[in-house]
């Protein structure tokens, strides 16, 4: 179960940092960044 | 020049992504400090340290494997295990089952102490909170730090939470997160979760060494009924009753209820139920854990004192008196000590089987006036 969640997460996290690379507005940019944080330290099982 | 004006392009998400990956960076330091334990040094009683995996190996090398302290006495006699830090917000069980290690010398009998009986749980600290990651005691040698931690076991460990949370043994449905408190999770089972698993080795360590008597320290909010007691499996109250009467003699406001048979997990129905031991659990009154409280911060863990819970007293709210001198650690560790003692001593009283001898315990006033730092300065 832990890894099907932790695959959910790199998957989102993959989606977000291309997302990023296409967006044109800037706050969209920041808020993902945001984002980015929690599901990274997730992902290294860290938080 | 508002942020919308700055046009987003490739390098502004790039330079986001760097400015995310420092915060992540800097954060990470953060969280994996909790992960580094506070010295615990061995005191004139202790004959052996073991792993709870020694009793269950499933959990060796993972973050649920935790010490078990054996004191062994010079002479024969019955057994009392100590479990400290089964919620690692409760921070007067895990310092009481410190002062154990650290102090005490039995003289008839043997005493285990565990003093992180949830070890995962001291890796983080409860979400939106606001609680501390450690807090710290002036003692003879200096201040010395120890670790506040979560209720449940860190969501690293086990995740992800259930929708409802079904206790093995009796089918108790309870809201989901409370699958990681491991104070809902007794007798534990082998093919359970990680908390379980815990669980499931304490339980085997109590029926391989043939424990006697088992005491789960815990702390209560100021608010909540079950407070300044002793919860008792139906097995042990008798013991439990004349321990009561001794500190009720010696002025200790304490009150003894019996374990519900229809709350199950708790280590005072399912130990006393799966197991042969005399299974008791005490409370205190802990302010920092309450709803009720305003800053949390290492002041409250260790002072106790809270002006929304003065207030509180004042409109007849709460269960616990409760004045400007609040409810200070010394005080609250105190009590659990004393009630150890006491629990010892009527074992013996009541002549269930040999006597539990214990050398070194301070008296409650020795640590409620004060004295707590003298008994956790590390003499090494």
């Amino acid at each position: 179960m832990l890894y099907i969640y932790l695959g959910i997460i790199l998957f989102l996290i993959i989606f977000i940092l291309w997302n990023m690379f296409e967006e044109k507005d800037i706050l969209a940019q920041i808020d993902a960044a945001l984002v980015l944080v929690p599901l990274v330290l997730r992902l290294l099982l860290i938080k | 020049m508002t942020i919308k004006k700055i046009k987003a392009s490739k390098t502004t998400a790039a330079l986001l992504q760097f400015c995310a990956v420092l915060c992540i960076f800097l954060l990470s330091q953060q969280f994996l400090s909790m992960r580094e334990p506070e010295m615990i040094y061995k005191g004139p009683g202790v004959t052996a340290v073991k792993m709870l995996s020694e009793y269950y190996s499933d959990i060796a090398g993972t973050a649920a494997d935790t010490e078990v302290y054996v004191l062994k006495g010079e002479k024969p006699g019955p057994s009392m295990l100590v479990l400290g830090g089964t919620h690692p917000n409760e921070p007067s069980g895990f310092l009481a089952a410190i002062l154990l290690i650290e102090n005490v010398k039995p003289k008839e009998g043997t005493l285990y102490v565990v003093p992180r009986t949830n070890n995962s749980a001291f890796t983080c600290t409860d979400p939106q909170e606001g609680e501390p990651m450690r807090f710290t005691i002036e003692t003879d040698n200096g201040p010395r730090w120890f670790r506040f931690g979560s209720r449940a076991t860190n969501p690293v460990h086990q995740w992800p939470d259930p929708e409802i949370y079904i206790h093995a043994s009796s089918g108790q449905r309870l809201s989901g997160s409370e699958t990681r408190n491991i104070n809902r999770s007794y007798p534990g089972r082998t093919d359970g979760t990680f908390t379980e698993k815990i669980s499931f080795g304490v339980s085997e360590m109590i029926r391989k060494e043939g424990i006697n008597i088992t005491v789960d320290l815990h702390e209560a909010s100021p608010e909540y009924p079950t407070i300044n007691a002793i919860v008792a499996h139906e097995d042990a109250m008798e013991l439990a009753s004349q321990a009561l009467i001794n500190m009720q003699i010696e002025g200790m406001d304490i009150s003894l209820e019996p374990s519900p048979k229809n709350l199950h997990g708790l280590t005072h129905r399912e130990l006393g139920d799966y197991t042969d031991t005399l299974a008791v659990l005490m409370e205190t009154s802990n302010p920092s854990q309450g709803r009720l409280r305003g800053r949390t911060d290492e002041s409250l863990v260790v002072n106790g004192i809270d002006k929304f819970y003065e207030m509180a007293d004042e409109y007849g709210r709460l269960y616990v008196p409760f004045d400007e001198k609040g409810h200070p650690i010394q005080e609250r560790v105190a009590r659990h000590i004393t009630g150890i003692a006491q629990l010892a001593s009527a074992y013996s009283e009541l002549g269930l089987g040999g006597s539990l001898v214990i050398d070194g315990i301070p008296t409650y006033m020795d640590i409620a006036e004060g004295g707590l730092g003298s008994y956790l300065a590390h003499k090494q």
